[in-house]
């Protein structure tokens, strides 16, 4: 052990290279790769060149801003009511699991085994016009007559927000799990009331997942192409649709890559803002 | 009254494992289905022939097993190399800590289809054999980020006096981390662990460039569910979900007879 | 000279059910060249088929591919087949990398459409290999129609697998018969419960049609009103959505009263809704054909081999009477009527001269045009 003593500073690094090696190799080399690609013009038919075309950015932004702000939106509104379902729900386990914690958490993820797509498409039977979900909504009010719930933009953002909940979830409940519960014990004894031990206890110190739950729920979220085109119309596509578009259908690959990183970009700053508006402490530790 | 609102809380964790479960209460109901054609969208009548044949369909357990393979082997990995970077990110200062955050969220950001592109790229530029080895290599990438954020959740509100206490009675370094750290950031470390399984197991387009010929449950699924799935792929899906949960039993079970025989 | 004598060879050998030939002499003599292009005469252990799903027929006893064991037991050659083609786009966006480099995709044949460009764009690139004419003898049972498309004229490249018809599929206890283009996309009565496809040829073929023009000489002109319409029908909410294969849950479960449908879909659909009814459109249908091709460095003589016993009528017959779409082989029908009338006798898997004069087919450079394809996916919102 007294080689971590003596070489102290190079803790970190011993520590990160591993992970950060596998993703200079595996990832920073591809994406150096699409950035070139992104520089680039052509199609199927035009062979592709390197010609410093910054033009596909300037399209990327004046062509699709209207998916690029919709998927902003989706996003987000996707990210909050992954918030609010997940934040009960992971505070119920953290608090009152006990030893059934992890079979509730398996349960938390268990949607994933059965594929992206078949779950979209239950919830497509679920959610059809002739199915009991429209029907209660329609007899309540909420829909009109010849309502429905598919094809609309209230579909895309719900299976968003369904498809991103272990993302939500799992981080508050690694937060909340941690909390000594002596402290709201205490703040109990100090005369709170369980609401103010929640608000004022509870709550901050789980701050860090929902700083974590957000970042993981809304990053990927943002590019998310699916949802949008099985629940969707034209009318609802996202920029992931766009690059989709761009890729597989008219081989126009260097739009495809620079519309990516002006995603990635609209994203980065976005997180810049979130970490200001919090207190880089949180997000950075 | 007063019962519901005791209760209030158990009651809504009730309703948000219904509404996480229903989609999936439905793929295990129709794994019941006797469809006539190839379709599986009318309920025709109840049969246990699928779940007899569960090995019916070509390819599908194949598929099944590798994704299985891939998910448990990349969590692993991505987890152990997350996990460490984490660490590093909130105990120690270093330079480059900017960097390393932007290194974490950009693979989250990046749509998957230009990522598994460009990673197929990379792969046959170094005439790499597309196949079990690369779909690995894709999955460990892309999980990383995952775990580094839900760990470091974890490790921000960490309270070291529990560590330094431990080294005041003469641990050192090792043993505190062994002894003292690590139990108290393992849930992190396996809800971390848990989302890059799911992640590996549902990942669909960055698979499906960097497979070559093999193929993972997603990528048989995706073919065959847009044109009719056959109800072999809802009995896989429900076998998947009943073992992990049976497994989770198993080891609340366990845990309790060693708790009991300790107690003695 | 040698090659002669290795097929007579090859034939007497299949003749006393010997199965594999792999004598080293063999190869040897007929002096073929390795890799790509070249012709090897001789027999691979394994043929790698890629395919779409529900192409082969499987035995529900067995659980194997029946026609691919007959073609083991008589030439020893294992088939291994995936059914891993979903799209074209994304199967093409996927092997492009390894074929523009020039590498390998460890496939012996794949399959893709004539109604989307990849298929021309993979011969017009050279990224396939050329059939091997002296094994395929039984090219000539092709049906005329198909002998020479614009996009292969002389079959040099590819061979058809399987056709199938684009029509208008409806609801009937939903809505009266819907047998226009007309009614889809104008009648406000089904507003919001429709869809088109999002392929390019299906739909906009038919909506040439509908508007009075031929579907495969398109000019911009006729490719203007007929995205016209189909754009003014999206932002109007008459469409409820454009969709690709996955419009069959919504008609069966009845949130689509009608739509743009493929004529392989829809028996199968009727299984889980009777009520759904399928036709060819009064102005006119499409017909699309998947196509085989060998890849670049696949095995141009056994997959040849391979396609030559599927166009065995009799052979032909048993396999399109059970996978249920329409066989280019001629007289499969007439050998299927032997076995099983009933299936020999429906449209839509064997669709008379009458029906197929009804159908059309794309204009290939439409499909090559960037600013169409560009214009169309805007109309899919990309």
């Amino acid at each position: 052990m007294g080689f971590f003593h003596r070489h102290r500073g190079l803790t970190p690094y011993l520590l990160l290279a591993p992970g950060l090696a596998w993703l200079a190799v595996f990832f920073l080399v591809p994406l150096g790769f699409l950035a070139y690609q992104s520089l680039q013009s052509g199609s199927f038919d035009v062979a592709y060149a390197f010609d410093w075309s910054w033009g596909n950015y300037w399209d990327a932004l004046q062509r699709y801003h209207e998916q690029l702000t919709r998927s902003i939106i989706y996003a987000g509104l996707a990210t909050v009511f992954a918030l609010l379902i997940s934040y009960p729900l992971a505070y119920w386990i953290a608090f009152r699991g006990g030893r059934w914690k992890n079979l509730l958490l398996i349960m938390v993820i268990a949607p994933f085994f059965v594929t992206y797509l078949i779950r979209t498409l239950a919830w497509q039977t679920i959610l059809a016009d002739q199915g009991p979900v429209v029907g209660i909504f329609r007899d309540v009010g909420i829909l009109g007559d010849g309502g429905r719930l598919l094809a609309t933009s209230t579909a895309v953002v719900a299976g968003i927000t369904y498809n991103f909940l272990p993302f939500m979830a799992l981080p508050l409940y690694v937060s909340l799990e941690a909390i000594d519960h002596r402290l709201i014990e205490a703040a109990e004894d100090l005369y709170a009331s369980r609401l103010q031990a929640f608000l004022r206890v509870t709550l901050p110190l789980s701050l860090p997942g929902v700083v974590a739950g957000t970042l993981l729920t809304f990053i990927p979220a943002a590019g998310d192409f699916i949802n949008a085109e099985l629940l969707g119309t034209p009318k609802q596509t996202m920029i992931g649709n766009v690059i989709q578009s761009k890729f597989l259908e008219l081989g126009d690959y260097p739009s495809a890559a620079a519309l990516s990183f002006t995603l990635m970009a609209v994203i980065l700053v976005l997180i810049a803002i979130y970490a200001r508006a919090l207190g880089t402490e949180k997000l950075t530790g | 009254m007063r019962f519901v609102r005791r209760h209030l809380l158990t009651l809504y964790a009730i309703l948000a494992f219904a509404y996480l479960l229903v989609p999936i209460g439905l793929v295990i109901l129709f794994s019941f289905n006797n469809p006539t054609g190839r379709y599986n969208y009318t309920w025709r009548g109840f049969t246990l022939d699928h779940w007899r044949n569960w090995d019916g369909v070509p390819g599908l357990r194949e598929a099944m097993t590798l994704s299985l393979e891939i998910a448990l082997l990349a969590s692993i990995v991505a987890t152990v190399l997350g996990t460490l970077i984490a660490l590093a990110l909130v105990r120690y200062g270093f330079r480059g800590r900017g960097g390393t955050n932007l290194l974490i969220f950009l693979p989250m950001a990046t749509p998957e289809i230009v990522l598994g592109a460009s990673l197929l790229t990379l792969f046959l530029n170094l005439k790499v054999f597309l196949g079990f080895s690369t779909i690995l290599i894709a999955h460990i990438m892309f999980c990383i980020s995952y775990v580094v954020v839900t760990v470091k959740a974890r490790l921000v509100g960490f309270d070291r006096s529990l560590e330094e206490a431990a080294m005041d009675l003469g641990a050192n370094e090792w043993v505190t981390f062994r002894k003292v750290t690590l139990p108290l950031i393992a849930p992190a470390i396996l809800a971390g662990a848990l989302l890059s399984f799911a992640l590996s197991i549902d990942d669909f387009v960055i698979t499906y460039f960097n497979a070559g010929s093999e193929v993972t449950f997603p990528l048989f699924v995706w073919g065959a569910a847009r044109v009719g799935a056959p109800p072999q792929v809802n009995v896989m899906g429900t076998l998947i979900f009943v073992v992990a949960l049976g497994l989770m039993v198993l080891n609340v079970l366990l845990q309790r007879t060693r708790e009991g025989r300790a107690a003695t | 000279m040698n090659d002669v004598l290795t097929r007579q060879e090859l034939l007497r050998r299949a003749a006393l059910g010997a199965g594999l030939l792999s004598v080293p002499g063999l190869l040897a003599a007929c002096g073929g060249s390795s890799g790509g292009g070249g012709s090897k005469k001789e027999l691979a252990d394994t043929l790698v088929f890629s395919n779409w799903t529900y192409y082969m027929d499987k035995d529900k006893k067995t659980k194997k591919w029946r026609t691919l064991e007959a073609f083991k037991k008589k030439f020893g050659v294992n088939v291994k087949y995936t059914e891993d083609i979903n799209s074209n786009s994304q199967f093409f966006g996927k092997i492009q990398g390894p074929l523009s480099r020039g590498q390998s995709i460890d496939r012996d044949l794949i399959v893709l459409t004539d109604n989307e460009r990849f298929l021309a764009t993979m011969i017009d690139k050279g990224w396939v290999e050329k059939l091997d004419k002296d094994a395929l003898p039984n090219i000539q049972n092709l049906v005329d129609v198909q002998k020479s498309p614009p996009f292969d004229t002389h079959r040099d490249y590819s061979l058809p697998w399987a056709s199938g018809m684009t029509g208008i599929a409806y609801n009937a206890k939903l809505t009266k018969p819907v047998t226009s283009m007309e009614q889809l996309l104008e009648d406000k009565t089904l507003k919001g419960k429709v869809s088109v496809l999002d392929n390019i040829s299906d739909t906009l073929g038919l909506v040439m049609l509908s508007n009075g023009d031929d579907p495969s000489r398109v000019t911009d002109d006729t490719f203007k009103s007929a995205i016209g319409r189909v754009k003014t029908a999206s932002d109007s909410g008459q469409l409820r959505q454009i969709t690709g294969n996955d419009y069959t849950g919504p008609l069966a479960n009845g949130d689509l009263a009608a739509c743009v449908a493929w004529s392989g879909d829809i028996d199968q659909l009727q299984a889980d809704n009777a009520n759904l009814k399928w036709g060819i459109p009064k102005a006119g249908g499409m017909i699309w054909t998947d196509n085989v091709l060998i890849p670049k460095d696949g095995d141009a003589y056994t997959a040849s081999v391979f396609m030559n016993y599927i166009y065995d009528p009799e052979v032909a017959a048993k396999l399109y009477g059970t996978i249920h779409y329409i066989s280019p082989v001629k007289g499969s029908r007439e050998a299927l009527a032997k076995i099983d009338p009933e299936t020999a006798k429906n449209e839509l898997f064997f669709p008379t001269e009458q029906t197929l004069s009804q159908v059309h087919l794309i204009d290939p450079t439409f499909l090559k045009n960037q600013s169409y394809n560009e214009q169309w996916q805007a109309v899919l919102g990309a």
